[in-house]
């Protein structure tokens, strides 16, 4: 349905793969006023069909595929496209937010989304040019793997005078193709890396999608967009976080902080701390094994690594990856961690989940529940063990369900670290409490960003109380309804940390920075109030250039009470739709190691107070005691007809 | 005056092409003088842990005290 706000496309195309039907998707302007864009957008479109019964792996579901307003508009860090589908990993739905350039070619291609449904009868990858649909066979890139799959792609989309056609892609490898539950979906060197999208793709026998052509994207008002965003630009430049250190460092750069705080996962989450943390830190890959720096479309942070791992010029890992596949399973062999990480990305495999899901099946191992072979800190034959894990072979075949699954054979389901299904990511939650419920109730399961980044606040950027739950809960619902706006809007969540003041982040010893990180916490009855009334705050904030972005690129009237109200209105629909799937308190739950286990012996706190938490920010979300949205909420956010 | 061994972290790191050195001082301030490279205002920034616990400017160093010096780092 054509739109009048500019950053849309105003058009999205529905695919039904077993019949080959593609048809418009009806989504209408006063939709895009309640749901922007993004895992908003998906949601709103999943939360339409699904009604609680269906399976990840059924016609049923449907894997949908969804730009943002800003998603190619020139904002910074906005070229991404997020998917959303029926979780095959936790029974729920998943969003997996992906940066490079998809998101810009497929609405290039006229698309503000694409909605996958069905099956197809034989391996099959998808043409789309100017919103034209073409089916070809992929029989014969059928068990390539990531890298050599998009090669042959542009093989096929070469034209006469040798040149490839510009295009997006994302494609799945053999994880995908053999729904091992953590497959991803890879974009070039990008990946939808969380909740199993990539095994959605494989039993739809969809190899790989590919976008282009020439449309333009449409901007309400290009000449303050363009002022506006120069201005923006030079703001996330000057800024110590994206102008200095994830440039600098990338995110691998927290390691060393993350020691310092004690919340650096460690042997399947037994300890905060890594005896051999600067072996695999940051600044030894900066040192000794970055080449260059890579960004997305038009981003300034340009957080990502290029490293050279056996003579070839590969991605270099997140934090996550770093941490969870080092001190995570004991190992200090950084180069290992290189090639592993290319490796998962290759064979299309999310690298938290499959890192923490070895963990789990070493530390089952250690205490003789589970005779596997695997032993923390001896490394050797991994790189087999995840082709293994990709090919469904051996032992490969049970690590490929995850840790939830394991532990409810093998038992142990205390140390599997997952939360709805969903390996934590690598932020040890015993300090830092805030992402400790984050990762609870997160819409996704065991999700750091989804859950809300408290961490940020909590020694990651300010230094608040790690383990103190005063504030928390009102402050992590603050910091979700945020995060799931700036996702919605295509941009990625990066530019989210120019929130905080320069000020704070660059002089962490200064008074005024040690009263915010003494105070915060108990201004939890304020954060509440701004929660609880965000239409009070028509304004836009100096320090927070989204909302006269997103009007300018849009149209649509955007303050920063009602950017909030729409976050919150998206966390809300993701949360009403896993209620069907029977989400509800009893789902918002931690292994019992970082609830009851403390991590330091002479800290009574040292654990997460998730019973409290949880208590708290029911209440500070307005939903009931069995922490689901009331019928009130659902109305104030004009939610009533999900 | 303490001897002591200065540990880097973060961009400081970077900057200074240093992981670590040692260096002999009374007090933090004194300290935070003698890192190569680095302005004293630029210093002022960095975060500080002595012997594992996060210490103030006045902090009296004590002889084989282990002094980690951290550039602010966070969102990843």
């Amino acid at each position: 349905m054509a739109t009048t706000y500019g950053g849309y496309m105003g058009k999205v195309l529905k695919i039904d793969l077993t019949t080959k039907e593609v048809s418009e998707y009806p989504f209408s302007d006063e939709e895009r006023e309640l749901f922007i864009g993004g895992k908003m957008m998906a949601a709103k479109i999943l939360g339409d069909h699904l009604k609680g019964t269906e399976k990840a792996f059924s016609e049923e579901n449907m894997l949908v595929i969804t730009t943002g307003p800003l998603t190619g508009t020139g904002a910074p860090s906005a070229s991404r496209f997020n998917i959303s589908t029926l979780s095959p990993q936790t029974g729920y739905i998943t969003s997996s937010n992906c940066g490079g350039h998809f998101g810009y070619y497929l609405k290039k291609a006229g698309l503000d989304g694409l909605i996958l449904t069905g099956q197809c009868d034989t391996p099959t990858w998808i043409e789309i040019q100017n919103e034209k649909v073409t089916f070809h066979h992929a029989d014969d890139l059928w068990g390539l793997k990531t890298s050599e799959t998009q090669a042959a792609l542009d093989d096929r989309l070469r034209m006469k005078n040798g040149r490839v056609r510009k295009n997006g892609k994302i494609c799945i490898g053999p994880a995908g193709e053999n729904r091992v539950l953590y497959a991803s979906i890879v974009s070039n060197e990008r990946v939808s890396g969380r909740g199993g999208t990539g095994a959605v793709m494989g039993w739809m026998n969809l190899k790989a999608v590919c976008v282009g052509g020439n449309k333009e994207i449409p901007v309400y008002d290009k000449e303050k967009m363009v002022k506006h965003t120069q201005k923006w630009f030079r703001y996330l430049r000057r800024h110590p976080l994206t102008g200095e250190q994830l440039p600098k460092l990338g995110t691998a750069g927290l390691v060393s902080s993350m020691q310092m705080k004690h919340i650096l996962s460690t042997k399947n989450y037994s300890s905060g701390q890594y005896d051999e943390f600067e072996k695999v830190s940051g600044e030894r890959l900066a040192e000794e094994y970055n080449i260059v720096n890579k960004g997305c479309l038009t981003c300034p942070i340009r957080c990502a690594r290029t490293v050279e791992v056996a003579g070839k010029q590969v991605k270099g890992p997140e934090l996550e990856t770093l941490v969870l596949l080092g001190g995570g399973i004991l190992n200090n062999d950084l180069e290992a961690v290189l090639r592993w990480n290319y490796e998962l990305d290759e064979l299309g495999m999310d690298t938290i989940s499959a890192a923490n899901t070895l963990s789990y099946a070493m530390e089952a191992n250690e205490k003789g529940l589970w005779d596997n072979g695997l032993r923390f800190s001896e490394t050797e034959g991994i790189s087999r063990l995840f082709e293994d894990i990709a090919y469904r072979r051996g032992i490969g075949d049970e690590l490929a369900q995850g840790s939830r699954r394991l532990s409810e054979k093998y038992g142990g389901k205390e140390f599997a670290i997952h939360a709805k299904g969903m390996e934590l990511a690598a932020y040890e939650p015993r300090k830092a409490a805030g992402l400790g419920l984050g990762y609870a109730v997160s819409n996704r399961g065991g999700c750091h960003l989804n859950g809300g980044y408290l961490v940020i606040l909590e020694g990651l950027g300010l230094s608040v109380n790690q383990t103190t739950y005063h504030g928390k809960a009102d402050l992590t619902m603050m910091f979700q309804n945020l995060m799931e706006m700036i996702s919605a809007t295509g941009q990625c969540l990066f530019t989210s940390y120019a929130f905080f003041p320069s000020s704070l982040m660059r002089h962490p010893n200064a008074w005024y920075t040690r009263l915010v990180n003494a105070a915060l916490p108990y201004c939890g009855f304020a954060v509440r109030l701004m929660n609880k009334y965000p239409e009070l705050l028509k304004l836009h904030l100096p320090v927070f250039h989204h909302t006269k972005g997103f009007e300018y690129a849009t149209g649509m009237k955007m303050s920063f009470g009602h950017y909030m109200r729409c976050g919150e209105r998206g966390y809300n629909l993701e949360r009403e739709i896993n209620r069907r799937f029977g989400v509800s308190a009893d789902k918002d739950i931690l292994p019992a190691r970082l609830v009851k286990t403390l991590q330091d012996s002479e800290d009574p706190r040292s654990k997460v107070p998730l019973e409290k938490l949880k208590k708290v920010y029911y209440h500070a979300r307005g939903w009931d005691r069995n922490g689901l949205p009331t019928e009130k909420l659902l109305k104030k956010l004009q939610l009533e007809q999900i | 005056m303490a001897k002591v061994k200065v540990r880097l972290y973060g961009v400081v790191r970077l900057k200074t092409g240093m992981s670590a050195f040692e260096a002999e001082a009374e007090t933090l301030d004194g300290l935070k003088k003698q890192i190569p490279g680095v302005t004293p205002k630029e210093a002022k920034d960095l975060i500080v842990l002595v012997n594992g616990e996060k210490a103030g400017r006045r902090c009296q160093l004590k002889p084989g005290d282990e002094v980690v010096l951290m550039s602010p780092a966070g969102g990843g």
